[in-house]
């Protein structure tokens, strides 16, 4: 029965470790077609430089050419990867497709690799060797799964900026998925070789590469399982249809597309989606209604710099976004930075959390210069942020986005992971409880475990903040934080943002409801047009005329966005004014908060 | 200078099918991989016709061209509609279209065999013109009159019609677009069947330059394709020209001067060269995605 069937499930193990070659990238979110050419260097490089089975024995000789193999693999990758992990998308694809083209031919062209001939290669791979190979490989991606490495992968997949604010170092993470599919196909080149006997530079195609994405793809990229399933159900396809007497040669192929288009069309998550992802959440001791988020950092003394710019600015194409800001920012303080839409106070956010370089002027946050490093370093010294656009991982469930979130505050885990160290559990543990605690923070806990795309729009923001606060940020910025929250909502998140000040973080947010903003903060900064026009208490800011006449005019009680649907919002053309700013006032304007027309020059925000 | 105009002749071929592959990936930012499968059921439909209808190789062009059409707004229904709002949208069309591109291949094997096919005896008028000194073909001149025609009018169609307005603002931002009224849905549709009646009369036309249809055809010259709109610049019309024109040039030129096993590591050294040091191509755009 097994002998019977023993090509077959051959073939199953070898296809699983060549479609684990793409689910290596996939999971980080990278479309690469490379893999056959991986595999085909691995192969002959292999089967030239390794001892001959008869002399050494079979598994000797095997285990070198492995060696070899994976080698030749992970170096090719690397070479290929450096200029090209830049590349996005198709274009990764394509590049990496022309790599794999190119090696063909070269191939074809070697004295060395017999050309169009091939290499005869003694059988030694038998049925249990590559499943052997095919479950530690199978191995290597479950343990990394939920390992500090794996999500941030799966982050990065999600959304690149938002890992790289996480404080993930998102080339060094593509490289190296990269390098990993470059070593796993060079494990099945040359596991392949050994097997069917003969290798031509042809076997490893267009359509070897296109069979190895459809089988990761088919089985699932998100799910270890995934490129098993997928091969075990290729496979086996053909062979069901023989069972059952389809013999005429076009069928096969026709049902072959079929069922890959019904499982693609019905199944968005490959056939991996059909096994449930477990998630757990530790239970927290007692119920403490505000958790300690469990944080390690020594926060600066209360009053020390933490932000400081001067002569801070932002042009995008001649229009002035942010125009000569000094700012200054102490540690224990509640920041808040309003100002109508299009001020700039979003590029001034993004510019002090590294996320865009400034085009003028200098700034330095907890230490670090601001404008040459890069935003995972900023992340690293102790900067967290939300988006005003919510940017969240939106198929990881709202616990692994906290766990992502906790990047730079975790330690590393997947080697440990995989030769099961104790201290790697209690290190992930220890992750798991920390996450828990800033969902609590926020009152999320018991939505821990929904995907954060099934989020309300409320907790969405909420998760945004319990992601950053995993971080254990010094600075917490804050892009709007109560957009799309009823009063009730901000209020809540009013206490939320006072109580962490009081835990010695400092905080600084943007925000349009002003009364939140006049109740929450210590110091207001008003932004407009790009430039500082005035900065003081709620009470000053409350009492500047000329804030009053240019931003707060319309304003009675909270009743914001009312003023701002009734008014007409003419905003004259920036008029770069040399004017004394804070003393400046501007006739024309309409006071509002919220323009219904946001297309003013300086409109240029960049989330 | 035989050569240049044989490569002139190839490269328009390649550049009909490259311009319906850059059709779709510039407007919908999606890269349908059935497109080659096109190109194949064409080329035997088009034997059919003049076989079996008895249409001259002239006026099958236009019928293929509708039957191509309509193999576009098949693949449009059932590989890329359904996928649309889905977050892997880009892996999940690029999946389901080699799906149906298996499924035509399929089609065309259990409908013809594995077997070559070419057009029957006599049906390519034997004119030749002698031009400086080579000899060219009526079939080369009608190749590359009918590329021509062709591009000039996609060209008016996308830059002139109403339909190739809506084109425009989807391929600018989709969003938008359907909130200011543009049929999205429809405009699509219309995207996918003008790409694929390129694709189709690009095929026919490449079956008539070599009289072979083979099943493999298309793959063959997926690779090239995806070459081509790399190097003009994903998404530009003119750059898909120009890149099919060089491709074309080039491996006529390879042939002759290096060798025909190398003549593919001159196309993807090109490729892999423009990709690192011109990732948008010689005439593309770059496209800053807002973060």
């Amino acid at each position: 029965m097994l002998l019977q069937y023993s090509t077959t499930l051959t073939f199953v193990a070898l296809a699983a470790i060549f479609a684990y070659s793409f689910y290596a990238v996939l999971v980080a979110g990278q479309l690469s077609l490379g893999q056959a050419g991986f595999a085909s260097l691995a192969a002959f490089s292999a089967v030239s430089l390794a001892p001959d089975p008869d002399a050494v024995g079979d598994v000797p000789a095997l285990l070198s050419a492995v060696v070899v193999g994976m080698a030749v693999g992970a170096l090719a990758a690397l070479v290929l990867g450096l200029p090209t992990m830049h590349l996005r998308g198709v274009f990764l694809a394509i590049a990496t497709l022309g790599f794999g083209e190119a090696v063909r031919v070269i191939l074809l062209n070697q004295e060395w690799t017999g050309g169009a001939q091939g290499l005869p290669v003694p059988r030694v791979v038998t049925l249990g060797m590559a499943w052997t190979a095919a479950v530690l490989v199978a191995y290597w991606f479950w343990r990394m799964g939920s390992s500090r490495y794996g999500r941030a992968l799966e982050a990065i997949r999600e959304d690149e900026l938002a890992a790289r604010a996480m404080g993930i170092d998102v080339g060094r993470h593509r490289l190296s998925a990269f390098v990993t599919a470059g070593a796993v196909a060079g494990l099945y080149g040359v596991l392949l070789a050994y097997y069917i006997r003969l290798i031509v530079p042809g076997d490893f195609g267009f359509t070897a590469a296109v069979e190895g994405l459809v089988t990761a793809v088919l089985g699932g990229s998100t799910m270890f399982l995934g490129p098993l399933l997928g091969s075990g159900f290729q496979t086996m396809i053909p062979e069901v249809q023989r069972a059952v007497g389809i013999e005429a040669g076009w069928i096969r192929p026709f049902l072959s597309g079929l069922l890959l288009l019904v499982v693609i069309l019905f199944l968005p998550g490959g056939l991996a989606s059909l096994i449930p992802r477990r998630n757990r959440l530790p239970a927290l001791g007692g119920d403490d209604r505000r958790p300690d988020l469990g944080g390690v950092r020594q926060h600066p003394p209360a009053g020390e710099t933490v932000v400081s710019a001067t002569g801070l600015s932002k042009e995008y194409g001649g229009v002035h976004a942010v125009q000569d800001v000094d700012l200054e920012i102490r540690s224990g303080e509640v920041v808040g930075l309003i100002g109508p839409n299009g001020a700039g106070k979003t590029t001034l956010v993004n510019m002090l959390t590294g996320l865009v370089p400034p085009s003028a002027g200098r700034a330095t946050v907890l230490g670090v210069p601001i404008g040459t490093t890069p935003v995972h370093r900023v992340t690293a010294a102790g900067v967290s942020r939300t988006f005003q656009h919510s940017k969240l991982f939106a198929r990881l469930s709202a616990l692994e986005n906290v766990l992502v979130g906790g990047h730079l505050a975790n330690r590393p885990t997947f080697l440990r992971r995989l030769v099961w160290l104790p201290s790697a559990r209690r290190d992930e543990r220890a992750a798991l409880e920390r996450a828990a605690r800033c969902l609590h923070r926020v009152g999320l806990a018991e939505k821990a475990g929904t995907r954060a795309s099934a989020l309300s729009y409320g907790d969405q923001r909420r998760l945004e903040i319990a992601r950053a606060l995993a971080a254990d940020p010094t600075l917490l910025v804050l892009d709007e934080p109560a957009a799309g929250m009823n009063h009730v909502e901000a209020e809540a998140l009013s206490a939320l943002i006072r109580s962490l000040a009081a835990d010695g973080l400092t905080i600084l947010f943007i925000e349009h409801n002003v009364g939140m903003v006049l109740r929450t903060c210590s110091r207001i900064v008003v932004l407009d047009f790009g430039e500082v026009l005035a900065t003081g208490t709620p009470e000053e800011i409350a009492a500047n005329p000329a804030v009053i006449d240019a931003y707060l005019g319309a304003e009675e009680a909270d009743d914001v966005h009312g003023g701002a649907a009734a008014a007409a919002g003419s905003r004259p053309a920036g008029d770069g004014g040399t004017a004394d700013p804070v003393t400046e006032t501007r006739p024309s304007r309409a006071g509002t908060l919220d323009p219904p027309d946001a297309t003013g020059p300086t409109a240029r925000d960049v989330t | 200078m035989q050569q240049f105009l044989n490569g002139i002749s190839i490269g328009s071929i390649y550049a009909l099918f490259a311009i319906g592959f850059t059709l779709v990936f510039g407007i919908l930012d999606r890269l349908n991989l059935a497109h080659p499968s096109v190109f194949a059921v064409s080329a035997f439909v088009g034997i059919e016709l003049v076989e079996r209808v008895g249409l001259s190789i002239w006026t099958a062009l236009p019928v293929v061209f509708l039957v191509g059409g309509l193999l576009g707004l098949v693949i449009e229904r059932v590989a890329f509609r359904p996928l649309k709002n889905r977050p892997d949208a880009h892996f999940a069309g690029l999946i389901s279209s080699i799906a149906i591109a298996g499924m035509l291949i399929a089609l065309l094997q259990w409908r013809y065999g594995p077997d070559t096919r070419r057009f029957p005896p006599g049906s390519f008028p034997g004119t030749d013109f002698e031009v400086v000194g080579a000899r060219v073909t009526l079939v080369q001149v009608v190749i590359v009159a009918v590329s021509i025609a062709l591009m000039v009018a996609l060209t008016y169609l996308v830059t002139r019609t109403r339909l190739g307005r809506g084109m425009r603002a989807i391929a600018e931002n989709p969003t938008a677009a359907r909130v200011l009224g543009v049929n999205v849905d429809r405009v699509t549709a219309w995207t996918f069947a003008i790409s694929s009646a390129l694709g189709a009369v690009a095929g026919v036309l490449f079956a008539i330059n070599v009289n072979t249809a083979q099943l493999g055809m298309g793959a063959a010259i997926e690779l090239k394709g995806l070459a081509v709109i790399i190097v003009g610049g994903m998404g530009s019309l003119p750059g898909a020209l120009i890149g099919g024109l060089l491709l074309g040039l080039a491996e006529v030129f390879a042939v002759e001067y290096v060798g025909s096993s190398w003549r593919d590591v001159i196309a993807f050294g090109l490729l892999f060269a423009i990709l690192l040091l011109r990732p948008q191509g010689l005439l593309g755009a770059r496209k800053v995605r807002e973060v």
